[in-house]
């Protein structure tokens, strides 16, 4: 995609340590936040007390998001328009190292159900809330796996001239 | 295929750099001749980046030399050391 230097934003001249951090963060604060909710739910302790931590996970996930998608900026789309040669090998690679995140996503939830029942002859219950909470994790964060694997795999942006 | 951003090697060497600064070029302008972000310039400037085929003699034409004086696989020598060290008579060399 062709931008000036000029029209850069703070957030596109993000080191890649920094877009690497929240990358990380966008994707892990969806699943933490029900992680952290399924642990809390449930025991004596007042809401009150845990409940802030669900709207700080959250807003870790929206947050990220945001600084995701305009640090990609439509880069991570599959559409080729206003892609150079090397914006295209990224976009690839970013969408490989997406499937494969997901791939080792969907084996180790997998592995987290039979295992249990063929190993130990453990009956799994999956449940309302959990469903719930798994295809809303999937929703929100598959699209945003390439945008966070473009951030994770480009390079620290060029300086100035 | 070009080699995708991030990755270290093959390293092919390249003095984009040196032609950009002769001509008085910005990688922004530079990356409008060729029609790329200014970005991948600075990533084949870098080493970061290995170009196509395509673009590596877009490059050369641009500058309106061979390709094999603007890329190789092996590290360029300072062109000071290639036109001093050849036996050139430069004026103000002293020979």
């Amino acid at each position: 995609m062709t931008t000036s230097i000029a029209s850069r934003s703070r957030v596109e001249r993000l080191s890649r340590r920094s877009r690497r951090i929240v990358a990380v963060a966008t994707v892990l604060g969806l699943p933490s936040m029900y992680a952290w909710s399924a642990f809390w739910t449930g025991t004596s302790v007042p809401a009150i007390a845990w409940g802030w931590a669900v709207f700080a996970l959250m807003g870790v996930t929206l947050a990220g998001a945001v600084v995701l998608y305009r640090y990609v900026r439509g880069r991570a789309d599959l559409a080729d328009a206003g892609l150079d040669e090397r914006e295209r090998a990224l976009r690839d690679r970013a969408w490989i190292l997406s499937y494969q995140v997901l791939a080792t996503v969907v084996v180790l939830l997998g592995a987290a159900v039979v295992v249990p029942v063929l190993a130990f002859g453990h009956s799994v219950t999956v449940d309302a809330p959990l469903a719930t909470a798994v295809a809303i994790c999937l929703g929100v964060l598959l699209p945003l796996l390439p945008a966070a694997a473009l951030a994770w795999l480009e390079p620290d942006p060029v300086g100035e001239d | 295929m070009a080699r995708a951003p991030g990755r270290v090697d093959p390293i092919l060497y390249n003095r984009l750099a040196v032609l950009r600064a002769e001509r008085g070029l910005t990688r922004q302008d530079l990356a409008d001749a060729l029609g790329v972000n200014y970005q991948t310039i600075g990533y084949l400037e870098r080493g970061e980046y290995n170009p196509s085929l395509d673009l590596a003699l877009r490059a050369a034409e641009f500058f309106g030399l061979p390709v094999e004086a603007v890329f190789s696989r092996r590290p360029f020598a300072p062109m000071s050391s290639q036109l001093y060290g050849s036996g050139v008579d430069w004026p103000g060399s002293g020979s």
